[in-house]
């Protein structure tokens, strides 16, 4: 998620309550953690994410724990504040040794560490884009595509959702999923994402 | 990546799925245009063609590989042993202190979201920030490439390589941000051929506080209400 900082379409008005969770070992301390990435593992799967990486590839949850020492990294996307400050807790509780970055408003974030007695450590603030901006599609669009760090989901891809749900041949729930599934790292908001196509489906 | 002619039966369901619109019909063939495909991947894992139409090269040769190793997150760069975009930039700043209180990161990504980059964009970019004596990451995909890092001259073979997204990363003094903000974003709107991503990386104060905030708001430079923050737990 080197990129989630750039997400779109989040304001203080609207899809305030996202929170993606990162736990992330450096890489050179990939061997001696594996067991503490794989508890870390358990842990974020226990709060029951919205979204978790390798999910959207049809890796099971079981799964994602014994490959999660090669990842290096979990993440996973929550929708509310109150399990995440219950998620810190118990992450704080195992003392794994392991970096955790929330991608959120920075209102929630600040809340959170506010909860849990933490200072925030380092910020990554995004100025937006620039350059030759007409280049991309439009916000709405956008909200969606930019979910995926990796910028893997297609404007087309979400074109053509967007027209089987107004048909009728696709529910929106349906579309959420297929439009989650190309971003391997599992950060796509399957319930932000169900939100946006209602409003572009329906506008 | 490409198509297997035999196989395919022309449906199309593939084509959306590509972030660079590299899927393409031709005369009568579903073909993947070699010259725009980054090697992401994303139509090979999707798993939409019902004959496994969609093929993947078992070794991709230098310099087409670069393409992979700047897309596909599923891929590890080798030199550094991480996946993605090969950069764990601030994820684990609590642990590499790669950025102090003194310093400001800067993360210009080139191509996201959706346009793609060939590398002689990234090149016009290491050559600027290199013209403005800044010190680039080393532990980024980018620093292999460079060549001379007098000039910011990347390997010449790899220039025409279109990727998804590259991203420079570089860090400058604290009391220089705002100087290499008004120098940048001009040069990024004027002489890049894509889109560009300009994030700031900002280490806290003992309170978990930074005065970049304030400082772009008083210079009413924009910036998302949304970002990342590293909690310093893996030092707790």
């Amino acid at each position: 998620m080197t990129h989630s900082q750039n997400r779109t379409g989040i304001s203080h008005d609207s899809d305030n309550n996202e929170i993606v969770v990162l736990c992330m070992v450096h890489f050179k301390q990939k061997a001696e953690k594996a067991e503490a990435i794989k508890k870390m593992t358990d842990i974020v799967l226990s709060y029951s994410p919205d979204n978790i990486i390798g999910r959207p590839l049809g890796i099971k949850d079981e799964d994602i724990r014994e490959l999660s020492p090669s990842f290096g990294i979990i993440t996973a996307v929550f929708n509310d504040k109150e399990t995440v400050v219950k998620l810190l807790s118990e992450i704080r509780e195992n003392n794994l040794g392991i970096s955790v970055v929330l991608s959120s408003l920075f209102a929630n974030v600040r809340e959170i560490c506010h909860r849990q007695n933490l200072t925030e450590h380092t910020f990554n603030i995004s100025l937006g884009v620039f350059g030759q901006t007409e280049k991309l599609p439009d916000d709405d669009t956008l909200s969606i595509t930019t979910q995926c760090g990796h910028a893997l989901v297609a404007p087309a891809l979400v074109r053509k959702i967007i027209r089987q749900v107004k048909k009728g041949d696709l529910t929106s729930d349906d579309g959420a999923v297929l439009l989650a599934k190309p971003c391997v790292c599992g950060i796509v908001n399957h319930t932000r994402t169900k939100r946006i196509i209602e409003h572009m489906a329906g506008g | 990546m490409f198509i297997d002619s035999t196989l395919c039966e022309r449906c199309m369901d593939c084509r959306p799925l590509c972030p660079v619109g590299a899927i393409r019909a031709r005369k009568k063939e579903v073909v993947i245009v070699q010259d725009e495909c980054v090697e992401c991947g994303t139509c090979f894992r999707y798993n939409i063609c019902p004959n496994s139409a969609i093929k993947q090269l078992d070794e991709i040769p230098y310099p087409r590989i670069v393409r992979a190793h700047f897309s596909d997150p599923a891929m590890t760069h080798e030199s550094i042993d991480v996946c993605g975009r090969g950069t764990e930039e601030m994820k684990t700043n609590d642990v590499t202190h790669s950025y102090t209180e003194d310093q400001i990161g800067f993360s210009v990504e080139l191509g996201r979201p959706g346009v793609g980059t060939r590398l002689y964009e990234l090149e016009k970019v290491v050559q600027k920030a290199t013209s403005m004596g800044v010190d680039f990451a080393e532990d980024n995909p980018v620093y292999p490439l460079i060549i001379d890092h007098s000039t910011g001259k990347l390997r010449p073979e790899v220039l025409n390589e279109k990727v998804l997204s590259a991203i420079a990363e570089f860090t400058v003094k604290r009391s220089e941000l705002l100087s290499f903000i008004s120098e940048l974003i001009p040069f990024f709107n004027n002489q890049i051929e894509t889109v560009v991503t300009v994030s700031l990386i900002a280490r806290c104060d003992k309170n978990g506080r930074v005065s970049v905030f304030e400082e772009l708001e008083r210079n009413r430079i924009a910036f998302y209400p949304n970002g990342k923050v590293n909690l310093g737990l893996a030092n707790i």
